[in-house]
């Protein structure tokens, strides 16, 4: 089970609960706060410990069967760590990631390895469950995803240089905060030791770090203030606010040479330049007319207006009755907040102001996690691969996998609660699955011997290329081509970067075979083997591209004649969905 | 009031924590429910531990009253949940009228797993008179049910707008009434105001609905699953779970419920026959957690009143990925 998140937590509990034999877990991460309200096995204590080991450890109090239960804590995509050979004592593999990068490489090896894979993601409400049968059923890569937007920490918080760096800001950063529930005031000696650790795996900026933790006390003085219940009236909370956020944070970012050697310097905020125009402004009757002009962006001056109501509206609304406010877009008091504090940070570093209106729908696309639909998809995932396990037979039983399983989304319609939809084939023009791979065990004599020359000959021999072929080493590297010759008589082990854990991508020139991924491994009891493989002839893209367009004609998504019902929904978008469903493009939205 | 506050000042009750009971409460928990009763009076058993996750990993507690075995894990999950627990049985607060309004009326809304049919409609006609909505599901192997009785429930659900706009006064089916549109053409976008209106649980079990909103396509190739779970209802839970039913007189009940509700009782296979025969009343871990998520979830749903609820009947196949919304 690769990663230890929101569905992980979940998966593992049906897992540990179905009786299975002996699950290994994988995550590199450590626990967060904003962990504990969704991932049920975490909790305060556990913060910023290992979640791979946390997991297995907190399943023990209901391991009733005795499963057996081994975490590891490290990147899935080190292959020292995590070699091939690790790998093929699998005999299945859960991706509970959240990650793209990651779920790519998994996907790679399991194609590689030919273990079934399952996939799994949540966004909202929407959570799907795909299985993989590598070569029987589309993989990972088969659809195209659209790469998830992440930012950083250092761009966030150090140096932004696009509207959506301070949106992010001001939402994720700045307002959870001072308002939301998700921050600890009294840190222990502990959570700052470990929060320094975890800024120093993202910079070696000394200094950024420093500043960074001298901001995090900050924010907590201003949260006390918004938190004692003194009248909002006597409060100088704002002051202390843009005080602090556009003129002291911004001088002392401004120290930091290092940051500003091949960048635009910001400028701080001068808010006693504005003191007057902003009481002047404020004293208008048309004043508050400001924040429902969604569509025009504010001045600097607006926007600072903007930040002085809405700071006040929260301030009150915390000394009042609520404990702690979450940002919420339709929320107009924290939608404020973040556009006007958003907008002057913009302002500070030189990047484009925008609307209400434009900041809203960015804001808003920061989709959270939520518990339910992962608990949902896991469960699932969990029954997929019991399925899996009654349908295996001696032989072939990917394809019989293939006919009984299917990909499911959770939709919420009046009449459903989910949308299943059969498998399809893969994509013939898939980046992943759609050329022959194997593994390529060394001896360890030849790896230190042999010439890339000899490597070419025996690679032609067993797989049947003419002369013009291509090498690439690892993700991009050309090592051999008909142009590039340098390299033939160096030993393997001299061409930087060849050795276990890496990949070798032969394209045959003259189109006439498939491409031939290889992955390198070693072999330390015997001879090199080259892995048993039949190249096909290469598909003209024609061919896939009409396969491609062809409905599938089995599947739930289509018989979506639920007449009335749909009515609900948005008529087009149900079907264009539907049709998303089953060529899995929908996917993206889980990324 | 926001959805967050709102769930934190909700006090609700759960009846029966087993397999899907236990799901829930982790999932109202994890989603902000602060206040939460757990009323069960029954003892530890083997099979609870095939699925019920919050059980201490001691065999020997075997017999023993099960819930305060259990209180210590749940609130580890949330130190700040109020949570309380009630051992008293079914019958010594049911059975009076008196004695379960003034208990019931202590929470705004009830969530009911594994009860018995006799029970379940019992606490519904005190939930009916008292204005508390109410949430029944139960589960058996790879099949499970949610059924609700919400009395009448109004959201205002927001949507991307299409090509047609939404219009007031527009049924989307016999239960659920758009009662108003406003249009938002900036941000192209519906809000909808939808009124969900339910009936009395005991109504549903002799509900001809099924053919007025299913075609004779859907009606044919409908599961299995909704008239055999309905059977089941009226079937006693064998001492030893393990104990398999009796197909043929399942087969003869089955029938009968199809007809009850107008459906084809070709839709009964041998194949499901021989499911519910082997897995009535068992409890599932990994399909008890759909079901306590589809649960939770449309809690959680209803108490922000931005999404429209389940109305009225979810029926859980996991054998053929299914799960039917079913208007009965
Ligand atoms: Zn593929």
């Amino acid at each position: 089970m690769v990663g230890a998140g929101g569905i992980g937590c979940e998966l593992l509990k049906n897992l540990v609960l179905s009786h299975v034999g002996e699950i290994h877990i994988v995550d590199l991460d450590s626990i967060t706060l904003s962990n504990l309200n969704r991932q049920f096995l975490f909790r305060q204590k556990d913060i910023d410990k290992s979640k791979s080991l946390t997991v297995a450890e907190a399943v023990e109090a209901f391991n009733y069967l005795n499963v057996k239960l081994v975490p590891h804590h490290g990147n899935i995509m080190d292959s020292d760590l995590f070699p091939v050979s690790w790998w093929s004592e699998f005999s299945y593999v859960f991706n509970a990631l959240d990650n793209l990068e990651a779920r790519r490489y998994v996907n790679q090896i399991c194609l590689y390895l030919k273990k079934p894979l399952m996939e799994s993601g949540t966004t909202g409400y929407d959570g799907q469950v795909q299985p993989i049968y590598p070569y029987v059923s589309e993989c990972f890569d088969c659809q195209p995803k659209a790469t998830p937007k992440s930012f950083p920490v250092c761009t966030i918080r150090s140096t932004p240089s696009q509207p959506v760096h301070c949106i992010t800001w001001a939402k994720e950063f700045l307002f959870a905060q001072i308002f939301d529930e998700t921050s600890t005031n009294d840190q222990s000696e502990a959570d700052r030791a470990n929060q320094r650790r975890k800024l120093e795996s993202e910079t070696e900026d000394k200094a950024e770090i420093e500043n960074m933790l001298r901001e995090n006390d900050e924010f907590n003085e201003l949260r006390n203030i918004v938190k004692s219940k003194t009248s909002t009236k006597d409060s100088n909370f704002f002051e202390v606010l843009v005080n602090k956020i556009f003129s002291t944070d911004i001088e002392r970012l401004l120290r930091i040479d290092s940051l500003w050697k091949s960048r635009r310097k910001p400028t701080p905020l001068r808010i006693e330049s504005y003191t007057k125009a902003l009481k002047e402004l404020s004293a208008e009757r048309s004043a508050k007319d400001i924040v429902v002009d969604e569509t025009r962006v504010w001045s600097v001056l607006e926007n600072l207006f903007v930040l002085q109501a809405a700071s006040s509206a929260l301030h009150e609304r915390l000394a009042s009755s609520e404990s702690f406010i979450s940002f919420d877009k339709d929320d107009d008091d924290t939608l404020n907040f973040v556009v006007a504090s958003a907008n002057i940070r913009a302002f500070i570093f030189g990047i484009e102001l925008k609307s209400k209106f434009d900041i809203k729908q960015i804001a808003g696309n920061i989709i959270p996690a939520i518990a339910t639909t992962n608990a949902i998809i896991a469960g699932f995932s969990c029954l997929a691969y019991l399925n899996y396990f009654n349908q295996i037979t001696s032989s072939d039983s990917f394809h019989k996998a293939f006919s009984s399983s299917s990909t499911i989304f959770t939709s919420i319609r009046p009449n459903k609660y989910i949308t299943s939809a059969a498998l399809i084939e893969p994509s013939k023009k898939c980046p992943s699955c759609s050329h022959a791979r194997g593994i390529l065990r060394f001896s360890p004599e030849d790896l230190n011997n042999m010439t890339l020359e000899g490597l070419i000959q025996l690679i032609r021999d067993h797989y049947g290329f003419d002369d013009d072929i291509s090498v690439i080493l690892g993700k991009s590297k050309l090592i051999y081509d008909y142009d590039l010759e340098d390299n033939l008589q160096k030993k393997l082990t001299e061409i930087n970067g060849f050795k276990a854990g890496e990949t070798l991508l032969i394209q045959d020139e003259s189109d006439a075979l498939e491409n031939l991924e290889l992955y390198i491994d070693t072999n330390t009891s015997g001879k090199t083997l080259f892995p048993t493989l039949k190249l096909k002839e290469k598909q003209m893209d024609n061919d896939g591209e009409n396969k491609d367009e062809d409905m599938p004609e089995q599947g739930e998504v289509i018989s979506l004649d639920d007449d009335e019902v749909v009515e609900l929904d948005e008529p087009v978008e149900t079907r264009k969905r539907g049709k998303e469903s089953l060529d899995g493009s929908s996917k993206k939205a889980k990324l | 009031m926001g959805t967050q506050l709102r769930l934190r000042s909700t006090k609700i009750l759960l009846i029966n924590l087993g397999a899907i009971g236990s799901e829930v409460v982790k999932n109202l928990v994890l989603g902000g429910i602060n206040s939460l009763e757990i009323m069960d009076s029954s003892k530890l058993k083997e099979e609870d531990f095939s699925s019920q996750f919050f059980l201490p990993d001691k065999p020997e507690n075997i017999g023993k009253l099960k819930v305060p075995l259990v209180i210590d894990q749940i609130k580890d999950l949330n130190n700040r949940v109020n949570l309380t627990i009630n051992t008293a049985t079914f019958e010594s607060v049911f059975d009076y009228e008196d004695r379960a309004n003034d208990y019931l009326s202590n929470f705004d809304l009830i969530i009911a797993t594994e009860m018995p049919k006799a029970f379940m409609i019992q606490l519904n006609s005190y939930t009916r008179k008292l204005n508390i909505p109410l949430y029944v599901a139960g589960m058996h192997g790879m099949f499970g049910y949610v059924l609700l009785d919400l009395i009448k429930h109004t959201s205002v659900v927001t949507k991307d707008m299409g090509n047609q706009p939404r219009r007031p006064n527009t049924k989307i089916n016999s239960n659920k009434l758009i009662s108003d549109v406003s249009y938002d053409e900036k941000e192209k976008k519906e809000n909808i105001t939808i009124i969900d209106t339910y009936k009395p649980i005991s109504e549903m079990f002799s509900s001809k609905e099924l053919p007025n909103q299913l075609n004779r396509r859907q009606l044919k190739r409908l599961s299995a699953a909704f008239p055999l779970i309905f059977t089941l209802f009226d079937v006693e839970k064998p001492v030893y779970i393990e104990d398999s039913l009796d197909v043929d007189m399942l087969r003869e009940k089955a029938s009968l419920v199809c007809e009850k509700h107008d459906i084809p009782t070709a839709v009964i296979t041998d194949e499901y026959l021989n499911f519910f025969s082997r897995q009535a009343f068992t409890e599932f871990a990994p399909v008890a957690a759909l079901i306590g998520g589809c649960l939770a979830q449309d809690v959680i749903q209803y108490l922000s009143k931005k999404e429209s609820p389940i109305n009225n009947c979810l029926i859980v196949d996991t054998i053929r990925s299914e799960m039917p919304i079913y208007v009965l």
